[in-house]
């Protein structure tokens, strides 16, 4: 407080030298911000590149053999007098829809209330359960295959089923929603909570009325990717499904679904049903496309009204 | 145990008109690390009663423990008693969930649940506690919109997101909800650090206007604030140990104007904290 002059005159000097060394430096700091910006511009390129052929190939190849009995018809088997008859794929369609609708009944609600529980409670069993979830998530998916061939086809003894095939999407789900929904509910504000406790609301009032409907934007998002990465699971379903050529809804019904339509007709000696896996190929992207923008519009829009 | 005595002067409550809540002994402690100790003090009814002191010195944390929520936190434990209207709040009759909404608690940052409607945040404590008829909770939420000083800037957009007032009406939202359930005390944590002068003019107005009908309690850090607005005034600052301690308790005048302890004329004059 005394010597009032010397930091004043310390802090001069101080500035200045910083001035100094920023003037020095300031054309090197601007080259590699530049060089940085390029890398991040080439990296940019390499990752677009093979999207942009994907879907060029796609729809090159996919739009061509696109028509009214491609989505109508059910599959026939080419001849030698009639080497094109391919008939449709309107089975894998319906088979597809049919699965994971009922995958995600199977797995949505358990999934949601696992992750509310896991975010909820500390305990011993929460802690076992998120263990799973995780080590789940990562599982290759062709284990659910197997499970659900062993548990629902064999055990059981369902059969090949629509049954079997949703089972085993809905255990593939199940882990991505179970910690989607967890970490949802945790982000909801501790003092939400806290201000539903004030007003005397039981805890699990405060979890079904405010913690549940801030966190559903997340739920729902999460739920969404889940079955848009189950749309285009393969091994899951292939042991399980019985590749039926009808279109049916039916549970206990053997059901065909696009991906195993795609891996079935890419082995076919008949250049026709391997040209046909182009335009199946295109109809699943197209689905998930259309699922994530689906969840990714309800986000934001969700955002939006809260902001 | 007479250095205790010393530091919680406790003015003579016979002559101080009836009392809402009594602290005795009260200390709060996580995992056994104390907190806030050696609060005793009376309450007043109808009166405005803060909690001034430093970062740290437990204020946030002593008027949590008035209405439980220290409860869900885990090693948390309260010990001395709180009486309400004389009956033990932890170990009475009397039901968390009861004693949370006869002790309504309005916190630092606006916290409007933000997937209601402003109806729907001025009569959720309501509905969280089974009211259900549309005509009271109507009426209700006209009236505590009334109380916060609300009403007349957001009676034609009540099914609006409550996230879409501005801080200050936020705030005032939160004490409408808080008013709902008419409460006899209201506990206010810092109610105005989040908001700007004007706003906190409004709030502090408001809690004036509200002594009629509710006691309130409030932590601040303004001190200001507190001579302003409060009656009694709790000093409180951090220990050796670093927990916190009452210094001092006293009408605000008292505090302000002639402290019994060193520490809290230093405290108001500004020489720290």
């Amino acid at each position: 407080m005394i010597e009032l002059e010397q930091p004043v005159e310390a802090g001069h000097e101080m500035r200045a030298e910083i001035r100094r060394i920023s003037n020095r430096t300031r054309a090197r700091r601007v080259a590699t911000s530049r060089v940085m910006v390029l890398l991040c511009a080439v990296a940019l390129t390499l990752a677009a590149v093979p999207l942009a052929l994907l879907i060029y190939q796609l729809l090159k190849n996919g739009v061509p053999v696109l028509n009214k009995a491609f989505f109508t018809t059910v599959p026939s088997t080419p001849t030698l007098i009639a080497p094109n008859a391919t008939g449709g794929v309107s089975n894998a369609i319906v088979g597809s829809i049919a699965l994971n609708i009922y995958a995600s009944v199977l797995a949505i609600p358990v999934g949601v209330f696992v992750g509310i529980y896991l975010a909820e409670t500390e305990s011993k069993l929460a802690t076992t359960l998120r263990t799973i979830a995780q080590t789940m998530a990562g599982a290759p998916s062709i284990l659910m295959g197997l499970f659900a061939f062993s548990f629902v086809v064999h055990d059981l003894k369902i059969g090949f089923s629509a049954l079997a095939g949703s089972f085993a999407l809905a255990v593939l789900m199940l882990p991505v929603i179970i910690l989607s929904s967890e970490i949802a509910v945790r982000n909801v504000p501790a003092t939400l909570r806290e201000a539903g406790l004030a007003l005397g609301a039981k805890p699990h009032k405060v979890s079904m009325r405010v913690v549940l409907p801030s966190a559903l934007t997340g739920i729902v998002t999460g739920a969404i990717l889940a079955l848009s990465r189950a749309v285009g699971e393969t091994a899951p379903v292939l042991l399980v499904i019985g590749g039926g050529f009808t279109n049916t809804w039916g549970l206990l019904n053997p059901v065909s679904a696009l991906p195993l339509s795609i891996f079935e007709n890419a082995k076919s000696p008949w250049p026709s049903q391997r040209a046909q896996v182009w335009g199946v190929a295109l109809v699943l992207v197209a689905f998930i496309f259309l699922v994530s923008l689906t969840a990714r519009i309800w986000a934001s829009r969700k955002q939006q009204v809260r902001n | 145990m007479a250095d205790m005595q010393s530091k919680t002067a406790t003015t003579e409550s016979t002559n101080r008109g009836p009392i809402a809540m009594q602290l005795r002994d009260v200390a709060v402690s996580f995992h056994g690390r104390t907190a806030v100790r050696d609060c005793s003090f009376d309450v007043a009814k109808n009166k405005v009663t803060s909690l001034i002191g430093p970062s740290g010195s437990g204020k946030t944390t002593l008027l949590r423990a008035l209405n439980r929520l220290h409860d869900l936190t885990p090693g948390a434990k309260v010990s001395g008693q709180i009486l309400l209207e004389g009956v033990d709040t932890y170990r009475g009759d009397l039901t968390v969930t009861e004693l949370r909404t006869r002790v309504g608690m309005v916190f630092q940052r606006p916290n409007p649940f933000p997937t209601m409607s402003i109806y729907d945040n001025a009569v959720s404590g309501l509905r969280f506690n089974g009211v259900k008829k549309k005509a009271l909770l109507d009426e209700a939420a006209e009236s505590s919109l009334r109380s916060a000083a609300l009403w007349d800037s957001v009676s034609t957009r009540l099914k609006v997101a409550a996230s879409n007032l501005s801080g200050g009406e936020q705030q005032r939202l939160c004490i409408a909800r808080a008013l709902a359930l008419d409460p006899e005390v209201l506990l206010m944590d810092e109610p105005t650090s989040a908001l700007d002068p004007i706003a906190t003019l409004r709030i502090e107005e408001l809690m004036t206007s509200l002594k009629s009908r509710v006691t309130v309690i409030i932590v601040t850090h303004n001190m200001q604030q507190a001579a302003r607005i409060s009656d009694d005034c709790a000093f409180l600052l951090m220990g050796e140990d670093r927990a916190g301690e009452l210094i001092e308790f006293d009408t605000t005048e008292k505090i302000f104007n002639n402290p019994i302890d060193p520490r809290t004329l230093d405290y108001t004059l500004g020489r720290f904290g």
